[in-house]
């Protein structure tokens, strides 16, 4: 199936590539070509004090939010390398906007990243592309086919690690829900 | 300075690579045969997306040859391959020791936006319901202890 095809099935996939970021702006932030542009950065989670800053100036992190805010209007945004340029409390503060923008503002979300760990908790879909051609693509997060392309999640090995002798464990992604069947495992 | 490393930084910025210009710069898709020359060596997100266990075994060939190595990088779980840890926001040290101490400050890197090491996570988690009375660094010492 092409990725465009996908995305009007799924609405958010994740697809394992590299990501080569086309943002090469320079300047002071406030000149960026952006509708509404404090309140764009607000939804972005950068604070409006960058306005005056040069973009060469800003953290990895900020250029990254910033590329992400210069893609709010798109009906398609298209991001990577979350792994590589945010740290855990941005990053879930990320999907938590990328989940409302495709719900509440029906958006098509594509999230590239080599790294499966930064999305699969909320992508529909995942997507192996190669040479630009789509060479995988499962629903299954626990489907062995796919860490063909991409390194397990350790909450998916460590379920898979436990049960290869025991079989005792539900699979899930969700690590409250492991604790409840640790918890129920161990007072039988 | 430690020579088995690992530095995380919560606002990763170019200047914290200043800091250490007398180390050998390493990005991603690199070749492992080409460190083996050098004296002091700083990864620099280069060994994000491997397994904890290709990162240990690239890091023990480095160790053979007395090569002192950083890891600088975002993702928590890689803190597990060496035996210290930095932590880092812009040019500042937050906290730092052996990686065990520093992951036992379970709030305080909460609080800094960083999460734990799935398997740190989990530990903390079972401690707290009882399951298991100290944290484990890999999954088959606390499978070990949870179902012995």
């Amino acid at each position: 199936m092409e990725i465009k095809d996908l995305l009007d099935k799924y609405g958010i996939i994740g697809i394992i590539s590299t990501y080569k970021s086309s943002f090469n702006q320079t300047g002071l932030v406030k000149d960026l070509n952006i509708n509404n542009i404090s309140k764009a950065l607000k939804i972005v989670g950068l604070e409006s004090d960058i306005l005056n800053m040069n973009i060469e100036d800003l953290t990895i992190k900020e250029k990254w939010k910033l590329e992400l805010a210069t893609k709010l209007n798109n009906k398609i945004i298209i991001i990577g390398n979350m792994s590589k340029c945010l740290n855990y409390k941005d990053k879930e503060y990320i999907k938590k906007l990328l989940i409302k923008l495709h719900d509440n503002f029906n958006k098509k979300i594509v999230i590239i990243d080599n790294n499966i760990k930064s999305f699969f908790d909320i992508v529909k879909r995942i997507v192996v592309l190669k040479n630009k051609k789509v060479i995988y693509e499962s629903s299954d997060f626990y489907d062995d086919n796919l860490y063909k392309y991409t390194e397990m999640p350790e909450i998916i090995d460590f379920i898979k690690y436990v049960n290869r002798d025991k079989k005792i464990l539900k699979e899930t992604t969700d690590i409250y829900e492991l604790i409840k069947d640790i918890f129920r495992s161990n007072h039988k | 300075m430690e020579t088995d490393v690992t530095i995380v930084s919560i606002n990763l910025n170019n200047k914290i690579l200043e800091k250490y210009s007398d180390y050998f710069l390493v990005e991603r898709n690199f070749k492992i045969e080409d460190l083996l020359s050098k004296d002091k060596i700083i990864f620099y997100n280069a060994l994000n997306g491997l397994s904890l266990q290709k990162i240990k075994d690239i890091l023990a060939r480095l160790k053979e040859k007395n090569i002192k190595y950083i890891n600088l990088t975002n993702d928590m779980e890689e803190v597990l391959a060496t035996n210290y840890l930095i932590i880092y926001d812009k040019n500042k040290i937050l906290i730092e020791g052996k990686t065990l101490e520093v992951l036992k400050e379970e709030k305080v890197l909460k609080r800094i936006g960083l999460e734990l090491p799935f398997i740190v996570e989990l530990s903390h988690l079972l401690k707290d319901y009882g399951l298991i009375d100290e944290l484990y660094l890999d999954k088959e010492s606390l499978v070990d202890e949870l179902w012995k």
